[in-house]
């Protein structure tokens, strides 16, 4: 059953320092993404992997096209929209006089609802930090509460903002426990990452954007197959970094 | 109706405020400073220090100097005329009569000399006069005549008024404006530039609900700390308070809403904390000189005065002057009255022209 229909989505920007020209930095794109699935947003910085999720969270104003999240179109009801979703963003600050406990009863509240806190913490590890303050964590258990903090409403979609980046390998593992979890939970799951590794390992579907366009979604043994270049001499098997590098290109990325 | 979540976040906002130790101790450490070191030196204006050279030498010009120490409003020193010019070129002393010799009874009228440095006297014409005055009383003491006419002044409002009465309403408005512009506008920068506030509009707040939230935190904040001052001045140093301390709280209120709608104005303007600085200083600073809140405006250059009357934190300071010391309410409009009324109008709407409210996520 789908539960995210994204049909010919945009969204242009001013291009910095250079008047009244525009870029496209989503360039119509259009996906499904079934309900209780993983589905990965795989592409290099400034691909539009961050707009095209603000868009569907109703943080950012869609130009054109449509975004449908449960049936309910983003840019009539962003409001009742935000009900259903959860949302980890990229940055993850808070207000630093405010502990995880205190935080998590605020977030509950602005959705109208109350939540145990602590049965929250205890989901993501965290339950013997409820009376530190966020600056006091460490990056992985930053995302992990970023996490809990999505979680207050009980979303039926969550969102994840590179969820993974900067943590390292425990930090890294864990979270994808906590992710694969919440996804066996009943949870569909939207994330974006530039890690391959993560891709293959965490999603059910892969969608890889580049330049504001979608070149590419399947499986990710499907796109192995199709775009990993054929095995050498040398017995080494392509993965989805192949796939990666071989649709965007190899020069770097701002 | 206020919702639960603006409730809950307003309470956010005053948590945190109360945790904030250092701010609040900062906040509050200027204007209590201020009316320490006030009470500290009395408040009333040092004696005029005048230097006599008395040429003459003889016993009316020493009756002549013996009267004028007498008065309270000069402190005489007597000396010769090159150390006493030294002294005045210094700045120790504000001026010098010279007595010249022919001064005797026999004379008609003798003219005395009054030596100052204009230039470091601001009331010369106050000095001139009092000066005048305490010579026409010493002749006639001298002479023993009776004045042929006095003059009594009586103050019809019956009350003695002292620079502290004068101080309290400006130095409440001055720190409401502070606190006011700091709670919207540096706020707002700050937790736009952290990514706190696109977190919060994640979940489905509305702008308003942000900005009512806000309000209300910023108010309560305002009326305790004005609180700490105000009660300060009226227990401790006993200030006139003739108007009703409901209109005061009220005045309070009304002022911190046009200031916190300029501090949205400025939080939306200014993307940065560098850049809101210098544009809220630019905006208090003036203020602070021209709005009457350590002197009356009527002190200022005439040029000035009829702008300086109307700016924000003149019509406030003087709406909380006409209240405390004049027993003006809320419901007497005069000028200044209306004066907060318009300007509460006007940064309203510059406020919500100028309020990005997308970008206030982004």
């Amino acid at each position: 059953m789908t539960i995210i229909e994204v049909r010919d989505l945009k969204k242009a920007y001013f291009l910095p320092g250079k008047g009244k020209e525009k870029f496209n930095a989503v360039d119509g794109i259009s996906f499904d993404i079934l309900s209780r699935e993983i589905y990965g947003i795989l592409g290099p910085n400034g691909a539009g992997k961050t707009t095209t999720l603000e868009m569907l969270e109703g943080l950012k104003e869609i130009d054109d096209g449509t975004a449908l999240i449960d049936g309910i179109d983003v840019s009539i009801d962003p409001y009742n929209v935000k009900k259903l979703i959860g949302v980890q963003l990229q940055s993850n600050e808070y207000f630093d006089k405010l502990n995880l406990s205190e935080l998590l009863t605020l977030f509950s509240k602005l959705y109208s609802t109350n939540v145990d806190a602590s049965k929250l913490l205890d989901q993501v590890d965290l339950l013997n930090k409820a009376q530190s303050k966020t600056q006091h964590l460490s990056g992985g258990q930053r995302q992990r509460f970023s996490i809990a903090c999505a979680l207050v409403n009980s979303p039926k979609i969550l969102f994840l903002d590179e969820p993974t980046t900067g943590l390292d390998p425990q930090a890294k593992r864990n979270l994808w426990r906590l992710v694969k979890d919440l996804n066996s939970s009943g949870m569909t799951i939207v994330l974006t990452t530039h890690n391959m590794e993560e891709a293959e390992y965490l999603c059910d579907r892969i969608a890889i954007m580049d330049k504001g366009r979608l070149i590419a979604e399947d499986t990710p043994s499907a796109l192995i197959e199709k775009y990993a270049p054929e095995p050498s001499d040398i017995p080494v098997t392509g993965n989805i970094e192949d796939v990666f590098l071989n649709l965007t290109g190899h020069s770097l990325r701002d | 109706m206020l919702t639960e979540a603006q409730i809950h976040l307003a309470l956010v906002f005053l948590k945190m405020f109360l945790r904030d130790i250092q701010s609040m101790i900062f906040n509050l450490f200027f204007p209590m400073a201020f009316i320490t070191v006030f009470i500290f030196t009395g408040g009333e204006p040092d004696p005029i220090k005048i230097g006599i050279v008395d040429k003459a030498s003889n016993q009316l010009s020493k009756s002549f100097s013996l009267l004028l120490d007498e008065d309270t409003n000069f402190d005489v020193l007597e000396g010769l005329e090159t150390e006493l010019s030294n002294k005045l070129v210094e700045g120790e002393l504000v001026a010098i009569i010279e007595i010249p010799d022919q001064f005797d009874y026999a004379y008609e009228t003798a003219e005395l000399k009054l030596i100052l440095d204009a230039s470091q006297v601001r009331q010369l014409d106050g000095i001139k006069d009092s000066i005048e005055k305490t010579l026409l009383s010493i002749e006639r003491e001298l002479r023993g005549t009776e004045a042929m006419f006095s003059l009594e002044i009586v103050d019809m409002k019956a009350r003695p008024q002292r620079y502290i009465d004068f101080l309290i309403p400006g130095l409440l408005a001055f720190m409401l404006m502070n606190l006011s512009i700091a709670g919207s506008g540096f706020n707002l920068v700050e937790y736009r530039r952290r990514g706190i506030l696109k977190r919060l509009f994640v979940t489905p707040i509305r702008p308003k609900d942000f900005i009512i939230s806000i309000v209300l935190a910023r108010l309560m904040i305002v009326l305790i700390q004005l609180s700490v001052v105000l009660w300060f001045a009226l227990l401790i140093l006993d200030i006139q308070l003739i108007g009703g301390l409901l209109s005061i709280y009220g005045m309070i209120a009304l002022g911190s809403l046009i200031f916190l709608c300029f501090g949205f104005c400025f939080g939306s303007i200014a993307k940065t904390q560098e850049a809101i600085r210098p544009l809220v200083t630019s905006f208090t600073f003036p203020q602070l000189i021209l709005s009457g809140v350590f002197f009356p405006i009527s002190s200022l250059p005439e040029m000035i005065q009829p702008v300086a009357q109307f700016l924000p934190l003149s019509v406030i300071a003087s709406s909380l002057r006409g209240i405390a010391n004049d027993g003006l309410s809320l419901l007497s409009f005069d000028q200044n009255l209306i004066g907060v009324l318009v300007w509460l109008i006007l940064s309203f709407f510059l406020a919500t022209r100028y309020f990005v409210w997308r970008d206030v996520a982004g």
